[in-house]
């Protein structure tokens, strides 16, 4: 009587359209137009980084001595005008756009992988293994972030892979600060007492039910942290010590326009331009995802 | 509560700790010295010389511990970089540079950013709300030194309405003693993030405060719009503020240094890269400690002006929970 019942209870809900979280969140997500805006942006910029080869008209460091600091348009080969050394500013534009997609992600991909494994040990084993990791990550967060970042940088020299893994190095505390925060909350929630009631195993309550919960978040930490270490790559660039010439950065190429600002608006005014697009895409694709993948704002 | 505050700064000597020993670490582990043949060249006995006098020819732990007997005489050493001067008299005289725009940041921002919350949430979905929330999210998104260089372009390029940067003596402001058009743009570039954060959360909670039973009560007993407003909605929306704005203002008095360096202005900002690239051992040393010591007792501060402003969490703090 019982088993028929929820037999047919069963059979009753497979005649529905089955929706999951992951469905209503991209229908939420893609109803907000701001956040589709977003994603457009994002998408146009991963467009351009992966196929800058094919979209600049000139290698990134290709040089016209004689043709240096041109207007946009006053040389018809050169657009978006040439830079001190002559080189092609729509080019570089394209190509900065590798450096601060790449920088982005990878980026993230260090945070997270030193981030979600420290979070997680906090968070699940408690005891001495969460006094320590608290305590790296309360000196980390008291360690001023951009010296700290300065510091490496002259230790360890600048470029690309360098700026990556120093970036990295200084951002994943956030992570594991919300990692841990989820899983202690998530242990103590009622399904995961369920799971361990009919006899799941440790492994299967981890990777089945805390890690997609705690998914969420993460999810929304990672949207609002490569915006984060664009600006971070930015902020060392403009500085000089980032990016290393000839490779293209927004942020250096702000840093050496602010030399010549008093004539050549054009250098500071387009790199500018394209890194607040950048961080806003990011930011509303960020608020577009936490609102999709809240669940309590089902309408 | 006592004891609460005893361990917090407990671990507030540790943090400093921990972060004097990896700065200095670190600075030793980058490649050459402050002294080095490519910077000016000196004959041995010269260098040696050098080298003696401000002890770097100690090995590193003993250095490191001369170091931290003198910090805590107050004695922060010699800045390589400004030799005639000390490094308590050299931060103290850029800070007090970054600390003026500092601070007239956090008054513009945050009474500009309080005020325009409230008004955003109590006009809740008209246009000034939605111009509100519109700027609050360009102004968090939007780095500093793009806004600034927006300022510039606007306003002393295209317009020329105010000066290209640099730091004024006060004879020469506009205002003799009292305002300096050098101000308006630091100021403005760096008001717009803590601006926006004041602005979205005084927005949230005067919201959520607005539709609390309390408020519903103070209007049922007859009390002006004006008296509810401000003694029960904002009273009770400004609480959380506080864990808000508090850990903001350490950043804020430290200043930018994109700020500083696109707008000229000699503050405090520039010695954070000049020092670490011209092995400023005793500078860096200096500011990264000062940032670590700010930091940490804003933090501090922060929670236990939270705990004895909101008697929940007092009463929550007596039971242990």
């Amino acid at each position: 009587m019982m088993a028929a019942g929820v037999k047919r209870l069963g059979a009753q809900k497979t005649s529905y359209k089955q929706r999951t979280l992951w469905r209503d969140a991209v229908r939420r997500f893609f109803k907000n137009r701001l956040a589709v805006f977003g994603l457009i942006i994002v998408i146009f910029f991963l467009f351009l980084a992966i196929f800058a080869d094919f979209l600049a008209p000139y290698p990134y460091d290709e040089a016209h001595l004689n043709l240096t600091l041109r207007f946009p348009f006053a040389v018809p080969r050169f657009p978006l005008g040439t830079d001190e050394i002559g080189r092609d500013y729509l080019s570089r534009l394209i190509y900065g756009a590798r450096t601060s997609m790449t920088v982005g992600l990878a980026v993230q991909v260090i945070a997270f992988g030193i981030g979600v494994p420290l979070g997680a040990i906090a968070g699940l084993r408690g005891g001495s293994a969460d006094f320590i990791i608290m305590r790296i990550v309360d000196v980390m967060t008291a360690f001023p972030g951009l010296l700290l970042a300065i510091l490496l940088v002259a230790v360890w020299g600048g470029g690309l892979w360098k700026v990556i893994p120093v970036l990295g190095f200084t951002s994943w505390v956030g992570v594991t600060r919300i990692t841990r925060a989820q899983l202690l909350s998530l242990r103590e929630k009622e399904y995961i007492e369920g799971a361990r009631c009919i006899g799941a195993s440790e492994w299967r309550i981890i990777t089945r039910h805390l890690l997609p919960n705690a998914l969420t978040p993460l999810l929304v930490t990672l949207s609002f942290g490569i915006p984060g270490a664009i600006f971070g790559e930015a902020g060392l660039s403009f500085m000089g010590i980032g990016i290393n010439d000839p490779m293209p950065s927004w942020g250096k190429m702000v840093g050496m326009s602010t030399g010549y600002v008093r004539v050549y608006w054009y250098l500071a005014l387009f790199p500018t331009v394209l890194i607040a697009l950048t961080m806003l895409g990011f930011s509303f694709v960020g608020d577009g995802l936490r609102d999709a993948l809240d669940p309590r704002l089902i309408e | 509560m006592t004891r609460y505050i005893l361990g917090r700064l407990a671990s507030l000597i540790f943090v400093l700790w921990v972060v004097s020993m990896v700065t200095f670490a670190l600075m030793r582990a980058v490649p050459g010295g402050p002294f080095d043949e490519e910077k000016q060249r000196l004959p041995p006995a010269a260098k040696a010389n050098i080298l003696r006098k401000y002890g770097l020819d100690q090995p590193v732990w003993k250095q490191y511990l001369k170091y931290m007997w003198n910090a805590l005489h107050f004695d922060f050493g010699i800045p390589y970089q400004v030799p005639t001067t000390t490094v308590t008299a050299l931060i103290a005289q850029t800070w007090f540079i970054t600390a003026q725009v500092g601070i007239m940041t956090i008054a513009l921002s945050y009474s500009l950013g309080l005020v325009m919350g409230l008004v955003a949430a109590y006009y809740q979905n008209s246009w000034i709300d939605n111009v509100v929330t519109f700027t609050a999210m360009l102004g968090t998104t939007i780095p500093n030194f793009v806004v600034a260089l927006w300022l510039l372009l606007l306003f002393s390029v295209r317009l020329q309405w105010l000066p290209m940067g640099g730091w004024s003596e006060p004879e020469n402001w506009v205002i003799p003693g009292f305002f300096s058009k050098d101000w308006i743009m630091p100021v403005v570039a760096y008001s717009l993030r803590p601006f926006s954060t004041v602005a979205r959360y005084t927005r949230a909670s005067v919201v959520d405060a607005i539709h609390a039973d309390y408020v519903r009560t103070a209007r049922a007993k007859g009390l002006g719009e004006r008296t509810v407003v401000l003694r029960h909605v904002l009273k009770n929306a400004l609480i959380p503020m506080i864990t808000v704005l508090g850990p903001d203002i350490p950043n804020l008095l430290t200043g930018s240094i994109f700020i500083e360096a696109t707008f000229r202005v000699p503050g405090l900002g520039k010695y954070f890269w000049t020092s670490t690239f011209n092995r400023d051992y005793p500078m860096i040393m200096a500011l990264a400690l000062l940032i670590a010591f700010l930091w940490s007792i804003t933090y501090l501060v922060t929670d236990v002006i939270y705990t004895w402003v909101d008697p929940r969490l007092r009463f929550g703090a007596a039971r242990g929970v």
